[in-house]
């Protein structure tokens, strides 16, 4: 095949682009509505099962219409489902206000950086190893051309996603410091301080993955560490650890709880973003989600399996002839995707925040010396085995 | 450099797509201003003093704290990747590099840098 003229390569990663966008943009509101169920199952009620509205009308017809879903059993579930429509409706209608005091420029600037952050990671990720389609030939310009499995596969892959997705603090303490008022300043100060501390575990915990399988490149590493190929099996071991490690690094990167201290209500009202509204809150909201995203899209390839069924190198137990099962899959990726969303929702429901002091503690007396021994076990194994 | 075009492509649409939403809004959302509506929010009382004090020195101890880990992570990754060709010299001298890091970890800790009250 030819290589592709610049015109091709920009109409294809336009494509793919606006293919994962709409990806994304459908899983943000799911993802919203779903943790609104979780947390309401978990604690013993219903969670949304209607929209606001009058006796008349559209709303009402609509609120009609879900009483009847709650009598299916499966469906009962998903009555409740236009409350996200409602959501982003009442965020664009909603009056836009910025204080007096604020910083017009860098206020405005703030919701953009942590919105191309957590976006701009999305290019970097692979969906699967290698191409999902051909385009049809018919079509002028992009056709035959393969439609690959993650928009741009650069072999810094992995350094790229540490790299912009580090640009997000800006985002938070921008709009934090923009804001001048106190509440906001003090979220931004305790949510800087928060994501650098982790960051250190984070890319710590990332470390053995490269180590076992000697590359960037974010589908090489998925597919080694996923199929086992000339890993010893003790593998297991480092990788076991670092996910846990990650995972909780995530949790805090991301802001969630139970390491939520930048929005901790009960103290500092909303956090960084206390003095936004309308869709400038809209947007930092937006981003914490697809961030969420991110963090179980990394997780999941490199230390939950990736695009195959067995995590941690345990693929090779089934063989590549068994069909389905023994091949790499979108749908077991995105599968995995959602269980580490599940987990992030499950966790709320569970856990209480915990207090800054443990906060910083559990980052730089535990995570950082346990990623340091980790590293340092799949440095030996790496080398011995 | 190709395979980079992408990456750009869908930075801009990021940035993009906030201030097209911005707009759209524009035409749809109310606006009726008023002086304490713009104000700084601080639970409904006047504000008294500016916001922008001074701030804990705990906060800047974690950001050189930081600086520190973080150049050491950058140190890691080439050797993490080149690990097996680098065979026993890279592990002899990335051992040195950790015991002299982690020396410097024990005085912070030491030193009751990393309590936080």
């Amino acid at each position: 095949m030819p290589p592709m003229t610049l015109l091709q390569t920009i109409a294809m990663g336009l494509i793919q682009i606006v293919a994962v966008l709409i990806v994304v943009f459908i899983m943000v509101p799911l993802l919203t509505f779903a943790e609104r169920k979780v947390i309401g199952y978990a604690q013993v009620r219903l969670g949304a099962t209607r929209t606001a509205g009058g006796r008349k009308g559209f709303t009402a017809s609509l609120n009609r219409g879900m009483w009847a879903m709650g009598k299916v059993p499966v469906l009962s579930f998903f009555r409740g489902l236009p409350v996200f429509v409602a959501d982003a409706v009442k965020l664009i209608t909603k009056e836009d206000i910025i204080p007096a005091k604020a910083d017009r420029a860098v206020f405005t600037l703030a919701p953009i950086l942590s919105v191309v952050a957590a976006f701009g990671v999305f290019s970097a990720i692979a969906y699967y190893p290698g191409v999902m389609f051909y385009m049809p030939k018919s079509w002028p310009l992009i056709g035959g051309l393969p439609f690959n499995g993650a928009i741009a596969d650069v072999n810094v892959g992995l350094l790229f996603i540490l790299g912009l997705a580090s640009v997000g603090v800006y985002g938070i303490v921008l709009g934090a410091w923009a804001s001048n008022s106190k509440y906001p300043l003090l979220g931004g100060l305790r949510s800087a301080a928060q994501i650098v501390s982790y960051e250190v575990p984070l890319t710590l915990s990332l470390l053995p993955a490269v180590i076992l399988a000697g590359t960037l490149n974010f589908k090489d590493m998925s597919v080694i560490l996923s199929t086992g190929q000339g890993m010893s099996p003790l593998a297991v071991i480092p990788l076991f650890i670092g996910f846990f490690i990650y995972t909780t690094c995530g949790f805090a990167e991301t802001n969630r709880v139970p390491f939520d201290l930048p929005e901790a209500e009960t103290e500092l009202v909303a956090g960084f973003h206390t003095e936004y509204s309308g869709m400038k809150f809209g947007f930092f909201y937006l981003a914490e989600y697809a961030n969420m995203i991110v963090v179980s899209c990394l997780a999941t390839a490199f230390f939950f399996g990736g695009y195959y069924l067995l995590p941690f190198g345990l693929q090779r137990i089934i063989p590549a002839s068994v069909p389905f099962l023994g091949h790499p899959s979108f749908l077991f990726f995105m599968a995995k995707v959602s269980l580490l969303l599940f987990v992030f929702i499950w966790v709320r429901a569970t856990l209480p925040r915990y207090r800054y002091d443990q906060l910083m503690d559990v980052g730089w007396k535990y995570l950082i010396p346990l990623s340091l021994v980790n590293l340092f076990i799949a440095a030996v194994i790496r080398y011995a085995f | 450099m190709r395979g980079y075009a992408p990456i750009l492509l869908l930075v801009l649409i990021a940035a993009l797509l906030p201030v097209l939403v911005w707009s759209l809004s524009r035409l749809l959302r109310p606006r009726f201003p008023s002086a304490a509506k713009y104000s700084a929010y601080e639970c409904g009382i006047t504000a008294t003093t500016e916001a922008r004090e001074k701030f804990s020195v705990r906060y800047y101890l974690v950001a050189v704290m930081f600086l520190v880990f973080d150049v050491e992570t950058v140190f890691l990754m080439p050797w993490a990747i080149q690990m097996k060709e680098l065979a026993a010299f890279g592990l002899i001298e990335m051992g040195i590099f950790l015991f002299l890091l982690l020396f410097g970890y024990g005085y912070i800790w030491s030193k009751g840098a990393l309590t936080w009250e």
